[in-house]
């Protein structure tokens, strides 16, 4: 089986999957809300942050001052055109086994697994 | 070049994709418009302008309250807006989000309306207290499960789109 066209290979990881498929659902979240859904902690999640912020796929914006400083997470039209290509890609595979006629080649290797 | 995931890992992500969803609609259930506590500060509001209007005041003390009772709801949207943890996307809402807001402002107008002439033989304070506390009364017991199907309708939409 080929890699389905709008695979991507940074959304891929379980992490991050979970950041960018709850940004996708939203206009902007705190970091605080998408924290506690997803049960990270402030680092883990400041890291995957940081590596989508990079590539394009989130913004972050910082607001106010001490106590009451909030941060802001949106993702940007890039993200969320990656987020649904890989949504459709891992529908295609799928969609593609379930089609398949039965046979040693519906299990092959994963090495994305090495990323989770 | 072969798939890096196999249909059963695939499967699995799609899956992982559906629960920090949940968590979205989840907040978006417990919070409704601004949550509970906007809802009843909604009412309030309306209560004490009601009642007040239907005192007979004064032209420049209707203009005075209708600008202070704008005013502070706008406060209370900032407010209610600022407290947020997260806005769902816009493409995620459907035409029951608004046939709700509409449906709200009617009802709510209209017992408005509807209760102001019910207490027009009635003396001006029980009367307007009457017609504050009907009015408030249905806004609350319209607005909580109006909101409750508006959002019951949106996660069931988008359960169905995945």
């Amino acid at each position: 089986m080929s890699i389905p066209t709008g695979f991507d290979e940074l959304i891929h990881p379980a992490t991050r999957l979970s950041v960018v498929a709850l940004l996708a659902a939203t206009e902007w979240a705190e970091f605080a809300f998408v924290r506690d859904s997803l049960s990270l902690s402030d680092s883990a999640l400041s890291k995957q942050l940081h590596t989508l912020e990079e590539a394009g796929y989130v913004e972050i914006h910082k607001e106010g001052g001490g106590r009451k400083r909030r941060t802001r997470v949106r993702l940007t039209d890039r993200g969320r055109t990656a987020f649904e290509g890989h949504v459709a890609a891992l529908r295609a595979i799928v969609e593609g086994a379930a089609s398949a006629p039965p046979g040693p080649a519906r299990s092959e290797a994963r090495p994305g697994a090495a990323a989770r | 070049m072969s798939a890096p995931v196999d249909a059963e890992q695939a499967w699995r992500d799609l899956q992982r994709i559906r629960v920090p969803q949940e968590r979205v609609y989840d907040e978006l259930e417990r919070s409704g418009s601004g949550g509970p506590g906007a809802t009843w500060a909604t009412a309030a509001l309306m209560w004490v302008f009601l009642a007040g209007l239907g005192l007979d005041p004064p032209r420049w003390a209707v203009v005075t309250a209708t600008a202070g009772y704008v005013a502070l709801l706008a406060w209370l949207a900032v407010l209610a807006n600022r407290r947020r943890p997260m806005r769902l996307h816009r493409s995620r809402y459907d035409w029951r989000s608004s046939v709700t807001f509409f449906a709200g402002a009617l009802v709510t107008g209209g017992t408005v309306l509807g209760t102001g002439r019910l207490v027009e033989p009635m003396e001006p304070l029980p009367g307007s207290l009457v017609r504050a506390t009907v009015s408030a009364a249905v806004f609350v017991l319209f607005l909580i499960p109006a909101n409750r199907w508006a959002t019951g309708s949106l996660r069931t939409r988008a359960e169905a789109g995945r």
